[in-house]
């Protein structure tokens, strides 16, 4: 056929060209028309927006033509003279092309002029800077955009006063407080990647109630607030912070891969960092941010280096401090300046922290050939010098922990497996006295079942008083509640595989927690009481995460905190008698819930077994009419057997006498 | 009451099932040799020695005069109870996986592992006279089944329907005249391990690797009700007297190394068959549970674990005593 056609292509055959052009199209050129009834529903913009963007674009110039206003009216022998004037002013923004002077009949300049520039930019230029230029005692320079002309003109004659916005009430951030039974609330995060969930709990007795869950509320994880306002998430683009009974979005701090983030103590700040260095140099990656306007108060440069958090704030939000190599660098809020716009030179700072309760920041050189060790006090902006005390211990140290409330601490020391847990106390002017060992070689021996527990980490009630000695991840799981003022043992237990251990911020309840992030069977919490008794075990797959949210601190005063303990009794008669009410309550609903699923199941069977009757003879039929309904239904078939067993062999020594 | 531990198989066992009375307990193992033992005392009554591979499934008559076994020596055997004599034998293309007798036990199925060129298939075949011959005969009916395997097999009450449990977790009621699918249904997440019928075989109850046990209606297929545990289920059984669920399984056997027993991760749970309610555990084996056996009478239960033993577990009075408030 494409021989064919080439043939026909000779001039001899020209007059056959024609008639077989149709043929020859339809073989050799694929159609590139549309199809009849085609609509073409994708704009150009859609297909070469980036090609479009590229193409120039008409313009009369318009745009470079400035008016210059209060030039100097003269006779047409001195125009010469004022148009070098007018080229040195305005000539040195850029090539002027174009120039007029109108004149009046008399051939004089009537006082403006017309200017054009090479381009926009220049005319923007002199039209800033000229403006109000005195050329001499008389005259002075308005200078004006051509363009702004048309945007004058347009301005309406009457004032009409903004419209006053709708005052939207803000939710009540801290309405958990009130709670009357002052449950806690907790919040989990199960699943990953497109299967996160994040459910609120309300600790609530005797059962938590779920208030919120949503998937993919967050991206990675989740973090409360220090003082329980926020929950923040993390997304591609940034953080966003919820609050208030719905959960509702109260801000959103944007930052590309952002995945650190730090609140102030006072919840007015928040820091975020972003560890990606690819997403271009105008990246900011260490960002200070206002929480209530949601601005920008700072970047800072990140190096790689640093220790999450890279800022560290003093209580009242005042002051924050970074460390360096051999520096300290402190700045002040609101202003995001370094303080005294120096940093402090410290050689070998190791680290550092600031008073819970005054601006007074402490921190730690490391013993230096014959230097030893120390720590100093700094108070913003003075300096003093304090010995430090020191316990020795002989052994490996695992652990330390500070009670939060009250002056103990308790370290874990010793070779592993055979641990010791001991508790000193400090008092001013004494040395820190060895209130108690726990010799845990022999405590963890239990008497049952001689398995060897072992502990690892420390874990404060945030009330003190109580701790927790854990055993997280590769020791099994071991659990001990013991209580300091005795030092009892509560509650000697386990929950396998644990990976952390969360106390309420009232010190009531733990929870220990089968991460999915350190272990991939049995994720999970456990809910316990502070004595270690067991309230709740919730297997939940793909757990990864649970965090009680943070409580502001309490507004009594120390006089009525005292008062409320001497009148304990009195409480918890109350709280008891509300608990059993509550009990009741749950199993009376327990057992309505029983019988309606007896009853329904019920009607169920009960047709069922009509059926399963109606066919008795069927099934009689095909077992040789043998009934085998019941295990005795056929009696007739049975044959009694006696089988006799051998049970067990005694020998016994006849006294002789 | 001390359960009693039957110690006879040399690797894990595969299944267990009493005969109807109740009086004989039979086991398979993945070692060759079926065992059945006096369920009274756990004294062992005998083997069936033929088997050159892991016996999957095993399965005994109403009258407790045939028992059928079936291999990943890619054969199914027929024996007779009373001398554990082998009389009749089926060459197949690939492992026996699921076998049972039909009620009558004139019939019975068996289904064949998806294999090497050779897909899942389910056969169903006359055993009424055992001789010779069956080996030569064909199958009733030879159904070609397409996608999952089947992992679970039960004939329907009156020998007319069977119920296969998939791979996949999908349940499929065969009509065993017409050789065509009825109904199925997709409730379970992944593989059904076990089914077993309640007393009267209107209801029955499927374990699955999904974690989760579940009822079913015997004829609809209708979901019924749903124990939710955090480990895969191997098997499940009902109560003949009571409305409970004994449920048991574990970690895949790659898994174990990393679970405490003292977890109690391989105890057979009790559930309310109605409530979905778990209310008892029993410790027991070093490992995950593989089958589940209620005794007729409903008086004791037996469980066989990958560790290789079967124990027979009497209940005590406290088990009957118990009742759930409703």
């Amino acid at each position: 056929m494409a021989k064919k056609t080439l043939a026909d292509k000779t001039p001899q055959n020209e007059d056959n060209v024609k008639n077989n052009d149709d043929i020859f199209n339809d073989d050799e050129e694929p159609n590139f028309s549309d199809p009849e009834g085609f609509i073409d529903d994708i704009t150009d913009e859609e297909l070469l927006g980036d090609i479009l963007k590229q193409k120039p674009s008409e313009t009369d110039g318009v745009e470079s033509v400035i008016v210059v206003d209060g030039v100097p009216q003269v006779e047409p022998e001195r125009l010469e003279k004022l148009q070098s004037v007018i080229s040195k002013v305005l000539g040195k923004f850029g090539t002027i092309m174009n120039q007029y002077y109108p004149k009046n009949e008399n051939g004089y300049t009537k006082g403006y002029i017309f200017l054009e520039y090479n381009n926009p930019l220049n005319a923007l230029a002199a039209a800033q800077s000229v403006n109000n230029y005195k050329i001499d005692k008389q005259h002075t320079f308005k200078v004006n955009l051509f363009t702004d002309f048309k945007k004058f003109e347009e301005i309406a004659d009457e004032w009409e006063p903004p419209k006053p916005q709708e005052f939207k009430a803000a939710a009540d951030l801290h309405y958990y407080l009130l709670e009357p039974d002052a449950y806690d609330q907790f919040c989990v995060l199960c699943g990953n990647g497109a299967s996160v969930t994040v459910q609120v709990w309300q600790n609530s007795a005797p059962e938590p109630t779920l208030l919120e869950e949503r998937s993919r509320w967050t991206e990675t994880y989740v973090k409360w607030s220090p003082l329980g306002t926020y929950l923040a998430t993390f997304h591609k683009l940034g953080v966003a912070l919820w609050g208030g009974p719905q959960f509702l979005q109260q801000a959103r701090f944007s930052q590309k891969g952002v995945e650190c983030i730090d609140f102030s103590p006072g919840e007015r700040y928040l820091v975020t960092y972003t560890p990606r260095t690819d997403l271009g140099s105008d990246q900011k990656r260490l960002v200070i941010w206002d929480i209530l306007t949601g601005q920008e108060k700072r970047a800072f440069f990140a190096d790689g280096s640093s220790v999450w958090p890279i800022f560290r704030w003093s209580h009242d939000d005042k002051y924050l401090a970074r460390m360096g190599e051999d520096v300290l660098s402190v700045y002040e809020t609101p202003s995001f300046g370094l303080l005294d716009k120096k940093s402090i030179k410290i050689p070998g700072i190791r680290d550092f922290s600031w008073s819970p309760t005054d601006n007074v920041l402490a921190y730690w050189v490391p013993e230096d050939k014959d230097v030893p060790a120390r720590v100093t006090l700094l108070e913003i902006p003075k300096e003093k010098q304090i010995p430090v005390d020191s316990v020795e211990i002989k052994e490996p140290i695992h652990a330390f922990a500070w009670e939060p409330v009250g002056s103990k601490f308790a370290i874990i020391h010793g070779e592993i497996p055979s641990v010791n847990v001991s508790f000193y106390e400090v008092r001013y002017g004494h040395q820190p006295a060895l209130l108690r060992c726990h010799v845990h070689k022999h405590l963890f021996y239990s008497t049952e079942k001689l398995e060897k527990k072992a502990c690892n980490h420390l874990f404060w009630s945030p009330s003190g008083q109580f701790i927790v000695l854990a055993g997280l991840t590769t020791m099994a799981g071991a659990l001990e509640f013991i209580d300091t003022n005795d030092f009892t043992i509560m509650n000697s237990t386990d929950h396998y595989q644990t990976s952390d251990v969360e106390w309420d911020p009232t010190g009531r309840y733990v929870v220990t927690a089968v991460s999915s992030w350190k272990t991939s069977v049995d994720n999970g919490y456990w809910i316990w009481t502070f004595q270690g008794r067991i309230l709740k075990r919730v297997n939940l797959n793909q757990f990864n995460q649970l965090l009680w949210r943070p409580r502001p601190p309490t507004l009594l005063t120390p006089e009525q905190i005292k008062e409320i303990k001497k009148n304990l009794k009195k409480y918890s008669a109350q709280f008891e008698s509300k608990d059993r009410m509550r009990l009741t309550r749950a199993s009376k609903e327990l057992i309505e819930k029983r019988c309606a699923a007896m009853k329904a199941f019920e009607e169920y069977r009960s047709k069922r077994i009509q059926e399963w009757n109606n066919q008795k003879k069927r099934r009689l039929e095909l077992r040789n009419a043998i009934d085998t309904d019941e295990l005795d239904s056929d009696s007739k078939n049975v044959e009694e057997e006696v089988i006799e067993f051998f049970v067990k062999e005694e020998t016994f020594i006849i006294d002789e006498k | 009451m001390k359960p009693l531990m039957l110690h006879g198989h040399e690797r894990a066992i595969t299944q267990i099932k009493y005969n109807r009375e109740g009086d004989l307990l039979f086991s398979s193992s993945k070692d060759k040799k079926p065992n059945v033992w006096y369920s009274l005392n756990g004294e062992r009554l005998g083997s069936f020695n033929g088997h050159n591979g892991s016996v999957w499934c095993i399965d005994v008559n109403w009258d407790t005069t045939r028992f059928l076994s079936g291999s990943g020596d890619n054969s199914l055997r027929v024996w007779d109870c009373q001398t554990g004599k082998e009389i009749g034998l089926l060459h197949t293309n690939s492992s026996v996986r699921t076998c049972s007798f039909s009620y009558s036990a004139n019939l019975a199925v068996y289904s064949t592992d998806k294999a090497l060129g050779h897909q899942c298939e389910m056969f169903i075949i006359d055993i009424k006279n055992v001789d010779a011959v069956l080996s030569q005969a064909d199958a009733i009916s030879r159904i070609a089944v397409n996608g999952p395997r089947i992992s679970a097999i039960l004939w329907g009450a009156l020998d007319e329907t069977i119920i296969t449990g998939h791979e996949d977790g999908e349940i499929t009621l065969w009509d065993v005249r017409t050789r065509k699918k009825m109904t199925s249904v997709k409730s379970h997440k992944s593989q059904i391990n076990d089914m077993q019928f309640n007393k009267d075989g209107t209801m029955f109850v499927t374990a699955s690797k999904d974690n989760t046990a579940k009822l079913f209606d015997s004829e609809s297929l209708m979901l019924l009700k749903t124990y939710k545990t955090e480990r895969p289920v191997n098997s499940a059984t009902i109560s003949p007297i009571f409305d409970h669920v004994v449920l048991g399984g574990g970690q895949d056997a790659m898994d174990v190394t990393t679970t405490s027993t003292r977890q109690g991760k391989f105890d057979s749970r009790f559930f309310h068959l109605v409530f979905e309610e778990e209310f008892a555990r029993l410790k027991g084996h070093f490992g995950p549970i593989n089958s589940l056996a209620f005794h007729p009478n409903g008086r004791s239960f037996s469980t066989g674990g990958e560790d290789g033993y079967v124990r027979i577990n009497t209940f005590d009075q406290s088990y009957f005593d118990f009742h759930f408030e409703y």
